[in-house]
């Protein structure tokens, strides 16, 4: 086989490719990048290709870094492949060491006291984990163990070290020229999530409604004039130790979409303190044989499991690099369908640097119409431990359909509610709202209530008297609230047990299988509610 | 014949190397590999071996640090083996100044102030907590003072090596050229298969893709092997894997139908094997990727489902699962068995750009099953349960009337199967709103129509006993 000169890869190659025509595929001409709110995204590059008309190795370069090589798929590709490769065998002080097992390098010491430089020629006898021996003509020292500042210096990058990952496909022979070509993979990395504000009005009739997307590229990949979309559903995933593509695990294996946005914080955060650590290990710590006042840790096991990553800050946005805001105005239209998920697009290309966050408003609604109330479920521990205290939640209800005024999906965040006052706004708490499509009904509980007070008490003497098995249930709410107030109380209902209401002084109603009672209680004033729980008998 | 000198060894990675006495250097004859897709490979490497008479060593550096050393099996006829070693133990600072202790080494100590060097001899006493050494009439721990010391060692004791060593120490009547195999099994390379399967609903196809991926996390560089994958479950015996594997069969319900069509794919006892058709070169931290499975217009389908345990009411409706369902049978369009692995699914968005939907696991399926995967949760299909009321029938049998309220926020009509599972031994349905049928001994489904942007509500009244 012919080497084509122009485009053998230098010194970094590897071996084994050298035997093959080489091109290299230097960056991708536009990329569009959907981002996923499990921490990936798929990256779809276009390319431009000049292709020999002989079998040839062609390597991505430009890649992000955190590429899952078995979710590469290369369209418009119209030549045999044979196969491709992903090696990331990176360059690295640990790798480089590794493999240069056996070769030459130079020892530089600077002598405390006088500042004298030393040279010395050494061969590295072994290096690992726990450390690294080098032979000079004195014998055999370890590195970094004697106190004094030493360095190496090598003379070349061993072969098969790779100062990027590299992405390779080996193409059968086919047409010459030049071509267009695709290449999409899934990588780590990426993240959006929704947060919305809500303001609400004083009557609690309306609220106005605004959602916002936080962009994220945590990687060490800067997307230049990326058409960027997200995807906003739960995909079924699984964790990355199985094949799959979650870093926190099945998605089968958490119940909710609020266990999920925790989980993925959580890693956020871990991927962030990796980035801490290294940064504080700069300098590459070896192990040495025991001695009177340090021992230093396995930095290089450590350096391992951070290369992965790169740098991870939280969303918290504490020691971000740049954070972009796009304006207050809605700039991302509605979302379009994308099987059983919903496609947003931000409708202008955009960089999305390393390390960088982005936010765009992707909804904006006034005068919502809702309700509020203060909300409290009696379940079977209220009734055992009617001395415990007890703080409704004040609650913003409402529907997700256009004629109440929203009428959009709305995908899972934390909404934040503020309440205008004389003085001006207030925050009055916060609750997570989970993915709701259109039609559904949505509850968010707020805040505990203030100025309201809930006493619970039951009474089983009527029951002692009669063969019967019942109790007496009755809760008194005081409104110390200078205005009227709506208070629901639920009464929750065993699954195993049959248990009827009876005899309840307020309108019996049903709600998402609970019992439940609207009770409007004047502003400074008291008002009762009492019922009975029968167990039912055997038919 | 050639000599290596000691730090050459670790330049040539499985390569085959004599240091004791000699061998030959060169390459493999032939390079095997048959690589299991549980984290297992069996190696096995061809040499020409020059052998002069006597008792010898022969070392195989650079093999993995992941061989199962218990494996190792090396075949020469003409030559008697003796014994077999593999020497995992690492040279490390560490290692090095415990195989000092009570030998000697030398101490080089600079002055701070002036950085003039003295050299003085030390015996090592002792490593425990601390280097502890003598000096002439003095006893130290080493860099107690903190002052720069450096520590030089004359030799590498024997058995410490840079990289794990194999060697068999064997007899030669007389010089022979001898052609030697070298098998053993090895952690570290392994394959899965990836699939990608790019579903078109409004046609009801989709094209799949399967993708062989080898990794290899060994340490070394196989070159130039001649490969083959073995699909199939190598029984590993009270291992980690069997336990693996009964979960993963629990776990997944996604083979609807198990096939019993037969392929042109090459099989080794109960196993499929898969080669690799030309010589294959896989460096250490790589992943390769082959092609094996490249179909397209294979009908398939989608489809919803949800499956409710037990009887309950919840505030929050539930998503319905979402499955892509199709069959790799040679009517369908595939006829091909497909090995345990991931299968990533995609579908085209508006302008036309394959976007990535979700995935699944599917185990060793034989050609002909019917596959339903589950790709995500439905964002726009929802089921809120609602347990309406129990009655306690007697002392062994209860009534309950649930109700599911299935909304359906798409433009399109969708049917949802709804399965009430995992029922005590005696189950019937008393009333229902829409007529179901049992699916199981313990599970009834009915299939529940919702019209575009529309909600229906499913009721019945089951009742269960033992």
């Amino acid at each position: 086989m012919r080497r084509l000169l122009a485009t053998v890869a230098l010194c970094t190659a590897p071996l084994y490719a050298a035997a093959q025509v080489e091109v290299v595929s230097a960056q991708p001409d536009s990329v569009s990048v959907t981002i996923y709110r499990d921490l990936f995204a798929l990256v779809t590059e276009t390319r431009t290709i000049d292709l020999p008309a002989e079998p040839v190795t062609l390597a991505f370069d430009g890649v992000v870094e955190t590429l899952l090589p078995a979710s590469a798929v290369i369209s418009a590709l119209d030549r045999g492949l044979e196969e491709r490769n992903y090696d990331y065998d990176q360059l690295a002080p640990a790798s480089l060491l590794r493999k240069s097992i056996g070769r030459t390098v130079v020892i530089t010491r600077t002598l405390p006291g006088s500042g004298k430089v030393t040279q010395t020629r050494a061969v590295i006898e072994s290096a690992n984990d726990d450390g690294v021996m080098l032979r000079t003509t004195d014998g055999l020292e370890a590195l970094s163990c004697s106190g004094t500042p030493e360095g190496l210096t090598f003379e070349e990058i061993p072969d098969g070290l790779q100062p990027k990952p590299r992405l390779s496909i080996r193409l059968a022979a086919g047409q010459p020229g030049k071509r267009t070509i695709k290449l999409s993979y899934i990588a780590q990395g990426f993240a959006w999530r929704s947060d919305y504000v809500a303001h609400l009005d004083a009557g609690g009739r309306s609220f106005d409604l605004t959602g916002w997307v936080t962009l994220r590229n945590v990687t060490q990949s800067t997307l230049k004039q990326a058409e960027v979309q997200v995807v906003a559903g739960r995909l079924n995933l699984l964790y990355e130790d199985e094949g799959g593509t979650s870093t926190i695990g099945a998605t089968s294996d958490f119940e909710s979409e609020t266990e999920l946005q925790e989980a993925r914080q959580m890693r956020l955060e871990e991927w962030e303190e990796d980035r801490e650590d290294r940064e504080l290990d700069l300098e590459f710590l070896y192990g040495c044989y025991p001695f009177g006042k340090r021992s230093p840790a396995p930095a290089a096991l450590q350096y391992q499991r951070q290369r992965m990553y790169g740098r991870f800050p939280d969303y918290g946005g504490g020691d971000l690099e740049e954070v972009v805001v796009t304006g207050m105005r809605a700039s991302i239209r509605p979302p379009e369908a994308l099987a059983d998920y919903h496609l947003y697009r931000v409708p202008w290309p955009t960089d999305l640097n390393a390390r960088q966050t982005k936010q765009a408003v992707f909804l904006q609604k006034t005068g919502i119409r809702s309700e509020q109330f203060y909300g409290f479920r009696v379940s079977e521990e209220t009734l055992e431990e009617t001395d415990e205290p007890i703080q409704p939640e004040l609650t913003l209800g409402f529907t997700n359909s256009r004629a109440a005024g929203i009428g959009e999906p709305l995908p899972a965040g934390m909404v934040r509610a503020f309440m205008s006052e004389a003085e001006g706004d207030i925050f009055i708490g916060e609750a997570l709202l989970d993915d709701k499509p259109v039609g559904v009904p949505i509850e968010l509980a707020l805040a505990g209530a203030m100025d309201l007070a809930l006493e619970v008490s039951v009474d089983e003497d009527a029951a002692k008297e009669s063969d019967e098995e019942f109790v007496d249930v009755e809760l008194r709410v005081s409104n110390a609230k200078g205005r009227p107030v709506t208070v629901e109380v639920r009464q929750q209902l065993p699954e195993d047990i049959a248990i009827r209401v009876e005899r309840a002084n307020h309108r019996t109603g049903r709600k998402f299988g609970d019992y439940v009672w609207r009770l409007k209680v004047p502003a400074n004033s008291v008002e009762s509610l009492t019922y009975r729980l029968r167990e039912a008998e055997v038919e | 014949m050639r000599r290596y000198t000691g730090w050459l060894v670790g330049l040539s990675s499985a390569g085959l190397v004599s240091v004791n006495v000699l061998a030959a250097g060169g390459e493999d004859k032939q390079l095997s590999l048959t690589i299991y897709n549980k984290d297992l490979a069996l190696v096995e490497h061809v040499r020409e071996l020059d052998v002069p008479a006597g008792k010898q060593r022969i070392e195989f550096a650079g093999v993995s640090a992941q061989i199962v050393p218990e494996t190792v099996s090396f075949l020469a006829p003409s030559l008697e083996l003796i014994e077999q070693n593999f020497d995992y133990d690492l040279l490390t600072p560490a290692k090095l100044m415990e195989k000092a202790v009570g030998g000697r080494v030398q101490i080089v100590r600079i002055n701070p102030a002036t950085g003039a060097e003295t050299t003085e001899l030390a015996q090592v006493l002792s490593t425990e907590g601390g280097t502890i050494l003598r000096i002439g009439s003095r006893i130290e721990v080493l860099r107690e003072d903190d002052l720069p010391t450096r520590v030089i060692f004359d030799k590498v004791p024997e058995n410490l090596r840079a990289q794990p060593t194999l060697s068999v120490l064997v007899n030669a009547a007389k010089p022979v050229k001898e052609t030697a195999r070298l098998t053993y099994l090895t952690r570290g390379l392994t394959w899965a298969s990836d699939y990608v399967v790019v579903f078109d609903e409004p046609k009801g196809q989709a094209a799949i893709q399967g993708w062989i991926t080898l990794r290899n996390t060994s340490g070394s560089t196989f070159t130039n092997a001649r490969a083959q994958l073995v699909a199939g479950d190598v029984n590993l015996v009270g291992s980690e894997e069997q336990w693996w594997s009964m979960w993963q069969q629990r776990r997944s319900t996604n083979q609807r139908a198990v096939g019993t069509e037969s392929t042109g794919r090459q099989r080794l006892g109960d196993y499929y094997i898969y080669p690799i058709n030309q010589a294959t070169t896989i460096a250490n931290n790589q992943s390769k990727q082959v092609s094996f499975i490249d179909a397209s217009g294979v009908k398939a389908g989608k489809g919803y489902e949800a499956t409710f345990w037990g009887f309950s009411s919840s505030d929050e409706p539930q998503s319905a699962e979402v499955r892509v369902r199709f069959s790799n049978s040679k009517a369908a369009g595939l006829g091909e068995q497909l090995p345990s692995g991931v299968v990533r699914v995609y579908t085209r968005d508006s302008r036309g750009q394959p976007q990535f939907i979700g995935e699944d696991h599917i185990g060793h399926t034989s050609a002909g099953s019917e596959l339903a995967l589950k790709i995500g949760d439905a964002f726009d299909v929802t089921i809120q349960p609602t347990l309406e009321n129990t009655t306690r029938i007697n002392k062994r049998t209860y009534q309950y009337m649930m109700s599911y309220t299935v909304r359906n926020a798409r433009a399109e009509p969708v049917s949802v199967t709804i399965r009430q599972d995992t029922l005590w031994r005696v189950n019937s349905v008393e009333a229902e709103s829409i007529k179901g049928r049992r699916t199981d001994t313990d599970s009834f489904a009915w299939e529940v129509p919702v019209a575009a942007n529309g909600e229906t509500t499913l009721r019945f009244t089951l009742r269960q006993g033992w």
